[in-house]
């Protein structure tokens, strides 16, 4: 079989690709540096969605009929820092990644532009399953990396398109790895796994132009060693993973974050640590959190309490972090009422699940379902204060729930009613 | 005599078992995505995310770097004992990642956004990238003028 050919001109001629250090050695470095990120990052994507319990009431981001809304096990509460490591490492090995996927782009540019473009059956395929999994990869890191800045340039509901083309990507990416890895554990069996990085750059020769479409036929003069250019990748991805450091694991490292949307400095005060949604931004009046406030419980009878009678009843302090889906968490002193006393109030079992709901009106966590094993963690809390102080209004004055190692949206902020059982 | 299987399809018959497998598993995700998912602004992004790296972002770097290449490259001689075309590429690909990475913050593209979700505004983020940038540039400056001082004097010693 015939299929028309571009030209031979351009970037199609195989020998204006000349740089001396792209080659299949170059791309099996950095496409074996990226795979255990990107494994990382899809297991702990993938635990994110489960952290949500998406198998209660609408707590699935992913929405209603979806075949691949899975639901495996409910989410524990330990270790309370559980999902803080989870979205810390999910979004820093992300974050890390981008330079060495960017590199990897690089280094098999040439075969954007191959001649033949379609040479058989399977290599038509194997072209068509490239464009997804780059378009699948871009997708997904683009995405990511936008929607932790709050920059949301698009009409597709955010959670469920960067979840499904993750799977796309996956997808493309076992394909992917099966075509390749004996190409892999080839080059590194002729070039040495190590030994190119031993070259100097005067040194530093490439390699066979045989050994691959993406090794150069006329290479240019040697500006850089390989070892140099995987440093200059590696300072990359450094810097970036400083940043996700800085804003997830706090303390000294938060002020190093620069360029991190929870990073920087954030003041002394007992109030001062950052935050997802301002007070503002969620419209609660000073007027409806004001003495008129109450707590109303529901479940087997219905009581309202205000602000006073929760602070009368036994109080529990528990040092619990805080944990943001984007990548941001912080650890703080809380100090409030166990949600199991509250159910106890309310007339239901301890075990029972939990609708809650927020002062705040419409937005996607306005209301959520805790499940039983959640309630019932002794440190679970209808918090009322933090290190000490009243709750700030933006960290949802009069009370809010804290629960160890949940998602920082299901710790409902302005707390107005909670329904126990019949969930 | 009967064309091979290989002949015909240009690899393995495995290669072509792994490829329905890997396809149908994308066409499952590909139905869930067109229900209900503003599904072809997901798949305009799909495809326009790998058309700004291929055929905008990866042309664009690759120009400035030959450009950069040219303006270090001296047809004076003697010759600079070191040069410098990696002591302005690394600050660069650091600083162009950095930017890269988050150039909504440091445009200020969601103010609005961003202050309704951290109570905090975006105008610290510019000066910031501009600093590390700075820094970055001046540590790589410095030292190339040690290098290239070291190498004079140690060219005057020979």
């Amino acid at each position: 079989m015939r299929f028309p050919q571009p030209p031979e001109v351009g970037p199609f001629r195989r020998e204006a690709w000349r740089s001396p250090v792209r080659g299949p050695w170059l791309t099996s470095v950095l496409g074996s540096s990226l795979l255990p990120l990107i494994v990382i990052c899809a297991v702990t994507g993938f635990l994110s969605h489960l952290a949500y319990d998406p198998e209660l009431g609408e707590n699935s981001s992913i929405g209603a009929g979806s075949g691949l809304d899975l639901k495996l096990f409910l989410w524990p509460t330990t270790p309370v820092w559980l999902y803080a490591v989870v979205q810390g490492l999910h979004v820093g090995s992300g974050l890390v990644a981008i330079p060495i996927l960017l590199a990897k782009l690089w280094s098999v540019i040439p075969k954007l532009w191959e001649r033949p473009a379609v040479r058989s059956a399977a290599h038509a395929l194997e072209r068509i399953s490239l464009a997804l999994l780059v378009g699948g990869a871009l997708f997904v890191f683009a995405t990511g990396v936008l929607n932790i800045q709050v920059w949301r340039p698009w009409s597709f509901a955010f959670v469920p398109a960067h979840y499904y083309a993750a799977f796309i990507f996956l997808g493309a990416l076992a394909l992917h790895l099966a075509v390749k890895l004996p190409v892999v554990r080839n080059t590194f069996r002729r070039e040495g796994v190590v030994a190119p990085l031993r070259e100097s750059r005067e040194a530093t020769r490439p390699e066979p132009a045989d050994a691959g479409l993406t090794a150069p036929t006329s290479p240019g003069p040697t500006t850089v060693s390989r070892r140099g250019l995987l440093g200059a990748v590696g300072a990359g991805s450094a810097a970036l993973g400083l940043m996700a450091a800085g804003q997830s694991i706090g303390g000294p490292l938060r002020p190093l974050a620069l360029l991190a949307p929870r990073g920087g400095e954030y003041g002394d005060g007992p109030n001062d640590f950052p935050i997802n949604r301002t007070a503002e931004a969620a419209g609660i009046g000073r007027d409806r959190i004001g003495p008129g406030w109450r707590l109303r419980l529901a479940g087997g009878r219905e009581r309202a309490l205000s602000r006073d009678e929760l602070l009368a009843m036994p109080q529990t302090q528990a040092r619990l972090p805080i944990a943001c889906v984007e990548g941001w968490s912080t650890t703080q002193e809380w100090q409030g009422v166990p949600l199991r006393d509250l159910a106890r109030l309310a007339g239901a079992g301890q075990e029972e699940d939990v609708f809650v709901e927020s002062l705040q009106r419409g937005g996607a966590f306005s209301s959520v379902v805790l499940a039983g094993n959640q309630v019932s963690n002794p440190d679970s809390l209808l918090a009322l204060r933090v290190n000490g102080a009243d709750l700030s209004l933006d960290h949802g004055f009069p009370a809010r729930i804290i629960v160890p190692a949940a998602p920082g949206v299901h710790c409902t902020k302005w707390v107005d009613r909670m329904t126990f059982g019949q969930v | 005599m009967v064309p091979r299987f290989r002949d015909l399809y240009g690899s393995r018959a495995l290669h072509l078992m792994a490829t329905i497998a890997s396809f149908a598993f994308i066409g499952l995700v590909l139905v869930q995505v067109f229900d209900g998912l503003s599904p072809w602004n997901f798949v305009l992004w799909l495809v326009a995310a790998s058309i700004a790296h291929d055929l905008v972002a990866f042309p664009l770097y690759t120009l400035t770097d030959r450009l950069a290449r040219r303006a270090t490259r001296t047809h004076r001689l003697p010759l600079p004992p070191v040069p410098a075309i990696n002591y302005l590429r690394v600050p660069a690909i650091v600083s162009g990642l950095l930017f890269a990475v988050w150039f909504p913050l440091i445009l200020g593209l969601s103010e609005n956004a961003y202050m309704a979700a951290s109570g905090r505004g975006t105008e610290g983020f510019l000066p910031r990238w501009l600093a590390i940038t700075a820094a970055l540039f001046a540590i790589s400056a410095l030292l190339y003028a040690l290098r290239l001082s070291r190498a004079r004097s140690a060219e005057g010693e020979s």
